[in-house]
């Protein structure tokens, strides 16, 4: 017997349950801590190690003045470290902040329902910032913490075993796994958002930029972020031809390659359009406008898109979640050929005055030593070919005078350091010429054909228009080291990113196979998972047989009747272990052995009890007296004496269907 | 204001006889089940949840909105299940002087599972919890003050529980008639007890002890622990009651006029205080009240009996 008598409000919380509360908050916190200013962290421990001095020691808590103060001091500290007090990342910091002092105040079961609800939205702010698999996981198990602690707080007058809080929660969240899946897929779902979404909300997309400055592409070249990916519908189509068109660079001042925003809207046509190729392209959130496609674009272009006269397709709405679309692209091309001379004039621009002399005076010496277009692109080629070396670590370059630097000093470079010296040599030489970012070539996954585009396949090159062919492309980068056209970055540099020693070191691809493996889990979770928004609900319902026209009643009757169904299912599962045993088997069996008997014209009197019964049958049929002693004693023993374990009756009933008597 | 609603509601919907037979089985139409404060604040926690989902377009955000959804409407299940099949009998419910609290004692046996944190209450008093595990049989004494003399009667109680997430309360409700009788506080002033009745001629002799021991029986439940033979005992005779000489000289009356106080219930503290003394220094004693009188007697037997006529005197009103 064991029973608590204190009165609810007085009584003080369990020193345990505090605990469990302290530690399933910080767990949520954590991922959070990476992403807040440090002092965040240090006054979140701070508090929490207070709050666990007053539970360990029996402390007072802080007067109110006090976490009043404090309360108002972090808010503070919070609008000085952002500028503001909405917003993502300054929300978020204001909610880890208001846990803390939530859970410090704590004195009540309620304030303790309180704190775990406070740590359930904590739970969706990290969701802000990633939605991998692993965070997920992560976070489910935070959740399964945070319904362990409810339960530990339910437990009135008692000590719950770490098993006794975790089992009983656990098996919560297990049941409800079904309805979660049912609710997931068929709960109506609204194209949001519902209002304006603070402007740092997809803050922290890495990405291409509308600039390029030398140095920033090869920062992006660290990542191993995923920046699209790419399904053909046949086959993939040569290395070399993968320019993934991005943003197209006009301006130039002098060290800066800038968009140029007035581009007028309308491809122009094409002269010849020829082999063309189809895929979908599924591109991760950059908060930014523009679309991936191959050069060059044809076909419809995605929902929501329009095409630039340079061949830049963007979005209408910045792409702040992943999206999803098909395009058609031809390798085989020529366009452009009437070029209108206002662009040409941006196309030969060559930044502000004075700046990069030498490289200007080398390519205008170009032009007066030969009159042929092509010949000035070669030289310029073989200079790079000749002298000059690829490397991620380029030197720092002059801040006036960059491509001077790089041309005549450092000779030392990447992509971007290629394509900008080398366009304004051409500017130089009179050839009209822009930049295009983008990202160049991928990884194949061999398990489901999926090309890779990362952030480290980044790329620059350079797009010439000539007279009587319209725009080509030339990538300089080429010329220095032909493995990166060919190869991609790996073969160029070595492997990259994190796993990068690792992958080098493997032998038998053991860990690229399993590498790959992630990344087809990853890409099925992006698209059924993370990406199931409105399109894909309809796709999945259709597939279902709802048909093409889906109301919101027949969602409804569809979310009711599997609730029903799933909830009905759960409930049986758990109500009927707990319906009493109907019949015992030990006299069911008897029964059969007495029907058995009566069969072969021994019938049991009404009166007759089993002994008697037995040894009567013992007397007339000799032959049965074994069976028929055994059965018997079996059957008195659990239904007279000690009772029948499970296999006890079980043994007893294979006993009777073993009895033959006639 | 709801909790008097949804008292006025199951009293009208579960009018049960009283008292109930034993043991009360909580079968599936007995148990009534709501949200507590706390589902309905976790409801709304949830809408806000699904609203900041669908703002940010966070799957895994809807996610965790139907599966924090999904495991409220399971907890549902599981609360009721804490409490259905629970066998109530009703327990011991031992006397107590006025003043003093009185318990009601109820026991609760599980079938099945062990359940956790079943509470049970009387109408506004303080809950008290506890474990059921299968096989043993908890038992519950719920407290309740017994300011003044005469019997408290415990009523309906209810039996809940919140358990596993306190998301919902589970309920039923059971009477078992039980009723505690307060004996009237002893008042210590009336002094020792009066070693002569008026109008009675025998004498007695009030010196304590000198009764004559006379022989061994059988230990009978209810003989005072101070009556057995422990040196019999220890040899090994097993357990016996040492039988004393209820002399004649030793025979005392107590009188309701004898207990001079200026009120009825006064007079009942003196009489009860001089029972109690009497019994403790092992004398015979006999109790006049108007309209009653039991024969002068010995042992626990007796004294409760007393007791109890002091106790229920002029049928006061039940508490």
């Amino acid at each position: 017997m064991s029973a608590a008598a204190l009165p609810a409000a007085s009584r003080p919380l369990d020193i345990r349950n505090v605990f469990w509360l302290l530690a399933a908050m910080s767990f949520v916190i954590a991922p959070h801590l990476a992403r807040v200013p440090a002092w965040v962290g240090i006054f979140y421990a701070a508090i929490i190690a207070w709050r666990a001095w007053i539970s360990i020691s029996a402390q007072r808590f802080p007067p109110r003045w006090l976490t009043t103060m404090l309360t108002v001091g972090a808010s503070a500290a919070v609008l000085a470290s952002y500028g503001r007090i909405v917003g993502r990342d300054a929300g978020v910091t204001l909610l880890i902040v208001m846990a803390a002092m939530k859970l410090l105040e704590m004195r009540t079961q309620r304030e303790v329902v309180l704190s775990i609800y406070l740590g359930f939205f904590l739970v969706m702010t990290n969701f802000l910032f990633s939605q991998s698999i692993p965070l997920g996981i992560y976070l489910l198990a935070c959740v399964w913490f945070f319904v362990a602690t409810l339960v530990g707080f339910q437990r009135v007058g008692a000590t719950p075993t770490i098993r006794e809080r975790l089992v009983p929660s656990g098996l919560l969240l297990l049941q409800a796994l079904p309805l979660m899946a049912a609710f997931f897929l068929l709960f109506p779902r609204v194209q949001g958002p519902l209002w304006a979404l603070p402007q740092d909300a997809r803050a922290g997309m890495s990405g291409l930029s509308d600039t390029m400055t030398p140095g920033n592409i090869s920062q992006l070249i660290q990542s191993d972020a995923l920046a699209f990916r790419v399904h053909f519908e046949d086959q993939l189509p040569p290395y070399g031809t993968l320019y993934w068109r991005g943003p197209v660079l006009w301006s130039f001042d002098g060290a800066t390659w800038k968009a140029n925003e007035a581009a007028p809207v309308g491809a122009p046509a094409y002269e010849k359009a020829e082999r063309p190729v189809r895929y979908t392209v599924t591109v991760e959130p950059t908060g930014k406008h523009w679309l991936f496609a191959l050069d060059v674009p044809g076909g419809p272009l995605p929902a929501g898109s329009s095409i630039r006269h340079d061949l830049q397709i963007r979005s209408t709405r910045p792409v702040d979640t992943r999206v999803r679309y098909e395009m058609v692209s031809y390798l085989d091309y020529a366009y452009g050929e009437k070029f209108p001379q206002m662009w040409r004039n941006y196309a030969l621009s060559l930044g502000d005055a004075g700046r990069n002399p030498r490289t200007i005076a080398l390519g205008r010496q170009w032009r007066e030593e030969s009159k042929d277009s092509s010949a000035v692109v070669s030289r310029a080629l073989q200079l790079f070919n000749r002298e000059f070396t690829y490397t991620l670590e380029p030197p720092l370059l002059d801040e006036r005078d960059p491509y001077d630097d790089f041309l005549f000093a450092k000779k030392r470079g990447f992509c971007e350091h290629y394509a900008g010296s080398f366009a304004l040599l051409m500017r130089a030489a009179g050839i009209p010429s822009r930049i295009v970012t983008g990202y160049l070539g991928g990884d194949v996954n061999p398990l489901n054909k999926e090309l890779i585009v990362r952030q480290a396949d980044a790329h620059a090159w350079v797009e010439l228009w000539l007279e009587g062919r319209g725009w080509i492309r030339v990538d300089p980068t080429g010329a220095v080291s032909p493995l990166r056209i060919e190869g991609g970055m790996d073969a160029a540099l070595g492997p990259i990113g994190a796993m990068s020693s690792l992958i080098a070191a493997d032998r038998l691809g053991v860990l690229s196979r399993i590498r790959y493996a992630w990344q087809v889990v990853n890409s099925e979770w992006d698209q059924w998972v993370v990406g199931y928004n409105v399109d894909r609900q309809r796709q999945f319902l259709q597939q279902l047989g709802m048909g093409v026209n889906i109301d919101w009643q027949t969602l409804a009757y569809w979310l009711g009747g599997s609730t029903f169904g799933i909830g009905g299912l759960i409930a049986l599962g758990l109500l009927l272990r707990d319906l009493p045993r109907r019949g015992d088997p030990s006299l069911a069996a008897w029964k059969r052995f007495c029907e058995k008997l009566a069969r072969a014209g021994l019938a049991r009197a009404p009166h007759e009890g089993p002994v008697d019964f037995a040894r009567r049958v013992a007397g007339t049929r000799p032959e049965l007296e074994a069976a028929a002693r055994e059965i018997t004693e079996r059957y008195v023993k659990a239904r007279y004496g000690s009772g029948a374990s499970p296999a006890e009756a079980r043994e007893l009933s294979r006993l009777v269907r073993a009895f033959r008597a006639a | 204001m709801l909790a008097n609603i949804r008292q006025s509601i199951a009293d009208w919907i579960f009018r049960a006889a009283v008292p109930e037979a034993s043991p009360v089985t909580l079968v599936q139409r007995r148990i009534f089940i709501l949200p507590t404060r706390q589902g309905y604040f976790f409801a709304f926690t949830l809408l806000l949840l699904l609203i900041a989902s669908i703002n940010y377009t966070l799957s895994l955000g809807f996610l965790l909105t139907f599966l924090l959804a999904a495991m409220g409407g399971v907890a549902m299940l599981h609360t009721w299940r804490n409490l259905a099949h629970l066998k109530l009998r009703p327990g011991h419910c031992p006397p107590v002087f006025a003043g003093e609290t009185a318990h009601f004692g109820v026991t609760i046996e599980t079938p099945l599972r062990k359940r956790f944190a079943v509470a049970i209450r009387r109408r506004d008093a303080e809950a008290m919890f506890v474990d059921v595990e299968r096989g043993n049989i908890a038992v519950l004494p719920l407290p309740a003050a017994a300011t003044r003399r005469g019997r408290v009667v415990c009523g309906r109680l209810e039996i809940f529980t919140r358990y596993p997430v306190g998301l919902f309360h589970a309920w039923s409700y059971f009477d078992f008639g039980l009723q505690v009788i307060v004996y009237p506080r002893p008042d210590p002033a009336g002094g020792a007890p009066p070693t002569q009745s008026h109008g009675e001629a025998e004498e007695g002799i009030s010196i304590p002890g000198d009764d004559e021991f006379n022989l061994l029986r059988p230990y009978h439940a209810g003989d005072p622990p101070r009556q057995i033979a422990w040196k019999a005992l220890a040899r090994g005779q097993g357990l016996l009651t040492k039988e004393f000489n209820a002399t004649a000289s030793s025979e005392l009356w107590f009188d309701w006029n004898d207990a001079r106080a200026i009120d009825p219930e006064a007079r009942l503290s003196v009489l009860c205080h001089w029972v109690i003394e009497a019994e403790r220094l092992g004398q015979s004693y006999g109790l006049r009240l108007p309209g009653t009188s039991i024969v002068p007697g010995r042992g626990e037997a007796h004294r409760t009996r007393c007791l109890n006529a002091l106790a229920l005197y002029g049928d006061p009103k039940p508490q």
